[in-house]
């Protein structure tokens, strides 16, 4: 039963490594047999038995025993398991193809598009951070950032197209959220509060996310040469005596407090917007509240 | 004297660079250094051909060549001209059963033991209608029931039957078989590819007429085998395979054919093969044939020690080790063959063949289910340390099933 499967996995895997397409050409060998009601002679679902029974007895040998007993019943379930999360994925794409929406018609949740207003995800309190835009706006746009993510500086040109076209009816907050996951990331954040302070933080939030890969590299000495070419006189003295570290601690545990688990994370008047394509749902989120 | 397996291991390069624990040799067996270099010795020193040119490389290859004829001869007891050099057993075993002589007697007596390499040829003859086939029975035990022996009779004309088989390493009553079959007139052929690599087989005392081996089974090369045979046994046969140097003279009219064994040697020879397999049988010679079969059976009490105490644990044929090689087909309760052996392999490496061994109707005279069996063949270079590991393994397994 798994070969159905196998053939699949080793299919999609084929396209990568021509190491699998033996084990492709077996499954499909397989495959074929049992649809025409013929035993599959191949001894790859003996293989794949046999390969996880040996590695499921290193850990749990009675667990191992378990599932040699019921083997084939596990087989079924996990086949069928299998093709049914196939199937609506498939329609889960077709849906958001056509209809921008996992969904269809009914809308909701849906991982393509990234998570919507999750209930872990809690608005911030404050409004403390980085501002842009219209602070009288009726609409807020959060942004919880690392200028070491790549995601953060992929949704930077979304941010830079909606401060300018929405700027007098948005209220933008940047808060930084240096994750320990990415080099260099507090060094940045501490960074980027100092050429704040001299006035010149746009012009280094450019050059932050421009030269990305050199700050995750080269930390401090990419942080003095991005201030050196800003001309930035009071640079050393604050980003050395750690000037900003209070006001980046109360950052960071807002954004725990938020329950954020990645960056970029959007709130829009208090809905969240995180994952793939959140910038862009975020904006539709905007779009919607201004009644475009 | 006792074979040191710890210190033989040395001799085998596979071993020092792999290291499975090597239960496969009644499938393939391992080849050790000196058939490494004997069989390269041919490609880089002489890389000419034999009994045809006569400038001075191919001179040589014709004295290696021969040389390595009467070294094997002799490792099985038996004079250079009665050796036949085969691409392996399952040629040399349809040498004779395709060319023996059935015009004035019909049988051919085998039993359902044998390997398809020898039940295939005579199964094919009968297809034909040139021959019949004639089975002895076999007791629950694996063993040939001698009281059977009454079917070899005047119409037969030749008693095929495994000296060792594969599938229980248990050995064939040659003795009584061999006498039958020639009190009613009827030729012996010998199937000794599991059985002159673990014992003492000399064609002299055996009293076959035609014996048949692979050099593979017994640490030597691939590709190369051998049908040993007396003279006037091979008389009787007529040709198999003929091309060059099979041949007195050619004419249009009439061919005059070469006394064996040029005359069943057609065209080009496994030069390098035979060389090889000339050096194993000086490697196994100096070893000791009778301290190998020593060995093995130590091995085989131990192997079946260790398997009669997993639980669930089938053994098939005769369990008593002395009556064996080192070989031992089993099952285990819940657990099929091939998932055994491929778990076995998984967890500690052990090599095994899984199946029916190519001796379906085998397996199932012996009872096996249609999925055959494992099978754990160990030789000269298997030690004690490694029947333990195979033991914790199988524990390990037979509590899945």
């Amino acid at each position: 039963m798994l070969c159905f499967v196998a053939l699949a996995v080793f299919l999609f895997l084929s396209v990568f490594s021509a190491k699998y397409r033996p084990l492709a050409r077996r499954a499909l060998d397989c495959v074929v047999k049992k649809a025409t009601l013929r035993p599959c002679d191949t001894g790859l679902d003996e293989e794949i038995k046999a390969a996880s029974i040996s590695g499921i007895m290193k850990i749990s040998p009675g667990g191992a025993s378990f599932l040699n007993r019921h083997f084939e019943a596990f087989s079924l379930l996990f086949t069928l398991l299998f093709f049914a999360s196939l199937f609506f994925a498939a329609q889960g794409m077709y849906n958001f193809v056509v209809y921008g929406n996992c969904n269809g018609f009914e809308g909701g949740f849906c991982i393509y598009s990234g998570l919507q207003n999750a209930a872990f995800l809690k608005a911030p309190t404050s409004l403390q951070g980085i501002s842009a835009g219209n602070p009288n706006a009726n609409i807020t746009l959060i942004e919880f950032g690392c200028y070491t993510c790549p995601y953060t500086k992929a949704a930077e040109t979304g941010v830079q197209g909606m401060l300018s076209k929405y700027g007098n009816s948005v209220h933008y907050v940047y808060k930084a959220f240096p994750l320990p996951a990415h080099p260099n990331s507090r060094e940045a954040a501490l960074a980027a509060f100092c050429a704040n302070d001299e006035g010149k933080y746009w012009e280094y939030r450019a050059a932050l996310f421009g030269r990305q890969e050199d700050v995750m590299q080269n930390g401090t000495v990419a942080l003095y040469s991005i201030a050196r070419s800003l001309n930035l006189t009071g640079f050393d003295a604050c980003y050395a005596s750690g000037k900003h570290s209070e006001q980046l601690q109360e950052s960071t545990d807002e954004c725990t407090a938020s329950g954020i688990y990645g960056t970029p994370t959007f709130f829009v008047n208090g809905k969240a917007f995180a994952g793939p394509g959140a910038i862009f749902d975020a904006e539709k989120e905007v779009k919607r509240l201004l009644g475009e | 004297m006792a074979i040191d397996a710890t210190r033989l291991r040395a001799d085998f390069p596979v071993l020092q660079s792999s290291k499975a624990v090597y239960f496969d040799s009644a499938c393939t067996a391992l080849k050790p250094r000196a058939v490494i270099d004997a069989e390269a010795s041919y490609c880089l020193e002489l890389s000419a051909c034999a009994g045809r040119s006569h400038h001075s490389l191919a001179k040589k290859t014709e004295e290696r060549f021969e040389a390595a004829r009467e070294r094997i001869a002799r490792f099985v007891g038996a004079k250079a001209p009665e050796l036949v050099f085969t691409k392996n057993t399952t040629e040399a075993l349809n040498l004779v059963i395709r060319s023996a002589d059935y015009s004035s007697r019909k049988k051919v007596v085998s039993t359902p033991l044998e390997h398809h390499s020898l039940l295939l040829p005579i199964m094919e003859q009968e297809r034909r209608g040139i021959a019949k086939m004639g089975m002895l029975a076999v007791l629950p035990d694996g063993t040939v029931d001698e009281s059977s022996l009454s079917l070899i009779d005047k119409n037969t004309a030749l008693v095929a039957i495994h000296h060792t088989t594969n599938t229980t390493g248990m050995r064939a009553p040659l003795e009584k078989i061999v006498k039958a079959a020639h009190d009613a007139g009827a030729l012996v052929l010998v199937d000794g590819a599991q059985g002159v690599p673990h014992s003492r087989v000399d064609f002299g005392r055996l009293g076959a007429d035609f014996l048949a081996f692979s050099g593979h089974k017994m640490c030597g090369p691939t590709g190369i085998g051998c049908l040993v045979g007396k003279r006037e046994a091979f008389e009787k046969l007529d040709t198999f395979i003929v091309g060059g140097e099979t041949v007195e003279t050619v004419s249009l009219q009439g061919v005059k054919w070469k006394n064996a064994p040029k005359r069943f040697e057609a065209g080009i020879q496994n030069y390098s093969g035979a060389i090889g397999l000339a050096a194993v049988c000086d490697y196994l010679a100096k070893i000791g044939m009778e301290n190998i079969e020593r060995h093995e059976h130590d091995m085989a009490k131990k192997l079946i020690d260790a398997i009669a105490t997993l639980p669930g644990a089938i053994i098939y044929g005769n369990p008593d080790p002395s009556k064996r090689c080192a070989l031992v087909s089993f099952n285990l309760k819940g657990i099929a063959p091939h998932q055994a052996a491929l778990m076995a392999d998984s967890l500690s490496r052990i090599a095994m063949r899984s199946g029916v061994f190519c001796a379906q109707p085998g397996m199932e005279a012996l009872g096996a289910p249609k999925e055959g069996a494992v099978r754990a063949s160990l030789y000269l270079y298997n030690t004690d340390e490694e029947v333990r590991i195979f033991a914790e393994t199988m524990q390990k397994i037979a509590k899945m099933g």
